[in-house]
């Protein structure tokens, strides 16, 4: 009865009762988006970090990851390769030759890693061979001498990248995709290069309007991208013996993945050819990287791994990839910061609520107290109704928020505007919201946790209140 | 059998520039089946005897011993049991709970004392059926007059056959007719249920029904009248 009467005293003043569900819905969507959105970043981060950049597990010799000298090889490679292949729950590793380099063209030159990999056996590990920018060549070919794969961010910074709106593309954009009047306007940047997004976007602003560059902008921005595919790169480096080499590569394809830091250090050779570079014959063995099954078993693998020849040090996806790792422990942390902060907010509406509804019902409560309703009971009845308050709002701000993050899983969210600014730190511009079961777990016990926080003033209200004096009022 | 006593009870309010003295040394005894009325002008001490007769109100001094427990002995939590199992309570403006049905509201009172539901049902049907109401179980108070309304609270304060019950001014705010039909379920009642009426009333009607009139007058008990009436058939 105590259940019945409580949800029934919930819709007593329907009005006042729905605005606080709805605060709660409300808040319980934005918590749910925003734990989503994160929760969708950091995956992202996490399945970059680890299929681009770090693999599960590396190892290296110990000098090489205070000075990345050539000589700092991986320790009896082959007793090492050995260990590995034995060890249960590997599902791939490579050898990489990974050397500091100078790259330069005609126009601008950069440092950076060179990595000489087995492409193909590459691909059992990274994804960067799926990050190939479509239009923009190809993944190294293992049988073509002399390519070189490097990312977009390097070729920027080459000048092997630009914007250009050729005769052709004018042509071509205009009255099928563009109407002319807007091309018209655009008559002045035909044919002139723009070597940053940035520069290009600055031109297009300053002569379309902004309900325009809107439409069209981004339009403009992927058919103007030009890359100077097949362009000589100079790559300086030094061989084991110290001396300095070169050598001259022709660009095979640009990749872009999510984490520009990344893409602007590292580039792409056959592992073959680089050791015929730095004369040692066979690749220089500087990493092994090796990917696991499950993530879980990565710290055990590492364990298993500490009886390796001297010398040689290995390290985890957490330990290369600290940002992730970070973020991935501190997950909790967040849930309940963001939660916390919006449960803390609706805690004041939902007291004030009950305290309404209190001083309502006083002569109601005292009559309750007089016939021989305990003070357990009473206790029980406010805080049942303030969990059905509270409940209902969070019911229907859980649904609502997971069909929205499930609809805009799909689809994602594009940040394009700041999409350079996150690309930089290692986030996508496109996020793809995802929440886990855990976080709906939380949020209940949050809620739970915030409905009975909240019903102890109001219920402390009412158990102070004197049958006596309550049944006098009118 | 005796079922109430009243010693030497004394109720004084002593507030910083109020002293009352509401109820003054007032001695009495009721026995089981009584239908008593308290009378006297406002002011009188009706309410407070009867709140202090409750357990709502505590004495100054004196004893109220309620079928052998002493009032006074009880702590807070046992004295609000001792309510819901032995004292039924009629209030003057009905305080039925607005969101409960008729039956709800009567079942109210025994689903406290976990009675099973059967039980529950059953009793609450018979109570409804006898203050007349059979037929409006499913409305709520609002659906009811005020004379449907305070039957469905007597109904309550029977429901779980209490010592007595208590109806402070309960034709107060009805109409003659509804007061009259009020008046004859409750005695009516009385006589079936053998459970002891104590009413505080200005009314006429009720004073002429009463087989005990009590006149209070400045909190002491003036006149202690026992009427010789017989009893009319269930």
């Amino acid at each position: 009865m105590i259940w019945s009467l409580s949800w029934k005293n919930v819709w007593r003043n329907k009005t006042r009762s729905l605005v606080v569900i709805s605060a709660v819905t409300v808040g319980i969507i934005s918590g749910v988006m925003i734990m989503g959105v994160m929760q969708g970043w950091i995956e992202q981060r996490m399945h970059d970090a680890i299929y681009n950049e770090v693999s599960h597990i590396q190892i290296h010799n110990k000098e090489y990851l205070g000075n990345e000298e050539p000589l700092f090889t991986v320790i009896r490679p082959e007793e090492v390769i050995s260990s590995v292949e034995a060890l249960p729950g590997v599902r791939a590793f490579v050898q990489r030759t990974k050397l500091t380099a100078m790259a330069a063209t005609p126009w601008a030159a950069t440092g950076l890693f060179i990595y000489g990999i087995d492409p193909e056996k590459e691909k059992s590990l990274s994804e960067i061979y799926k990050k190939i920018v479509p239009g923009a060549g190809e993944y190294i070919d293992k049988n073509k001498d002399g390519t070189i794969l490097i990312s977009d961010k390097t070729a920027e910074i080459l000048k092997l990248k630009h914007y250009i709106i050729t005769s052709g593309l004018f042509d071509r954009l205009g009255g099928r995709h563009i109407p002319y009047s807007v091309m018209e306007k655009l008559d002045s940047l035909k044919e002139v290069r723009f070597r940053s997004p940035k520069d290009f976007r600055e031109a297009l602003r300053s002569r379309l309007s902004k309900k325009e560059l809107d439409k069209y902008g981004k339009i403009l921005i992927d058919s103007a991208l030009d890359y100077r595919i097949r362009s000589r790169i100079q790559i300086t480096l030094t061989d084991s013996a110290g001396n300095p080499v070169q050598g001259t590569f022709r660009v095979c394809g640009i990749y872009k993945t999510t984490n520009t830091g990344y893409d602007q250090m590292s580039a792409f050779v056959n592992a073959g050819e680089l050791a015929s570079l730095c004369g040692t014959g066979k690749p220089m063995i500087h990493e092994i990287a090796v990917l696991l099954h499950n993530i879980e078993d990565a710290e055990s693998v590492r364990r298993k791994l500490s009886s390796l020849p001297p010398g040689n040090v290995v390290s985890t996806w957490k330990d290369l990839a600290p940002d992730a790792a970070y973020m991935n422990d501190f997950m909790i942390l967040y849930y309940f910061i963001i939660i916390g902060i919006i449960m803390f907010a609706l805690a004041f509406g939902i007291i004030n609520t009950m305290m309404m509804a209190i001083l309502e019902r006083t002569k109601e409560l005292g009559m309750l107290m007089a016939i021989g309703m305990n003070r357990r009971k009473i206790f029980s009845m406010i805080m049942l109704e303030t969990t059905f308050l509270t409940g209902v709002g969070a019911i229907a701000g859980m649904i609502s928020g997971w069909l929205i993050v499930s609809m805009l899983g799909k689809t994602g969210i594009h940040f394009a505007g700041w999409g350079e600014g996150f690309e930089a730190i290692g986030f996508a511009a496109v996020v793809y919201p995802y929440i886990t079961t855990e976080f709906f777990i939380f949020v209940i016990l949050m809620v739970i946790a915030t409905a009975v926080l909240s019903s102890v003033w109001p219920a402390r209200k009412a158990l102070k209140l004197n049958p006596v004096e309550t049944l006098r009022t009118e | 059998m005796k079922i109430l006593e009243l010693r030497n009870v004394n109720k004084i309010y002593d507030g910083s520039e109020v002293h009352v003295h509401a109820v003054n040394n007032i001695s009495l005894d009721f026995e089981e089946g009584e239908f008593a009325a308290v009378v006297g002008p406002s002011g009188s001490g009706k309410t407070t005897l009867l709140n202090l007769i409750g357990g709502l109100d505590i004495p100054t001094s004196g004893t109220i011993i309620i079928d052998g427990t002493d009032l006074s002995l009880l702590k807070p939590s046992q004295l609000i049991d001792f309510r819901l199992r032995n004292i039924g309570f009629v209030f003057q403006s009905y305080n039925l709970i607005p969101v409960l049905t008729a039956k709800e509201n009567v079942d109210f009172i025994m689903s406290l004392q976990k009675w099973p539901a059967e039980k529950r049902d059953a009793r609450t049907m018979e109570l409804l059926t006898a203050v007349g109401l059979a037929e409006r179980v499913n409305s709520r108070p609002a659906k009811l007059s005020g004379g449907q309304q305070q039957r469905v609270a007597v109904a309550r304060a029977l429901a779980s056959k209490p010592k007595f019950i208590l109806a402070d001014e309960p034709t107060a705010n009805l109409d003659s007719k509804a007061a009259a039909t009020l008046l004859e379920i409750m005695e009516k009642l009385n006589l079936e249920e053998k459970i002891t009426f104590i009413f505080s009333t200005h009314d006429p009607r009720v004073v002429n029904m009463a087989r005990r009139v009590i006149t209070l007058l400045d909190g002491k008990v003036v006149s202690d009248e026992i009427r010789k009436k017989e009893n009319k058939p269930a």
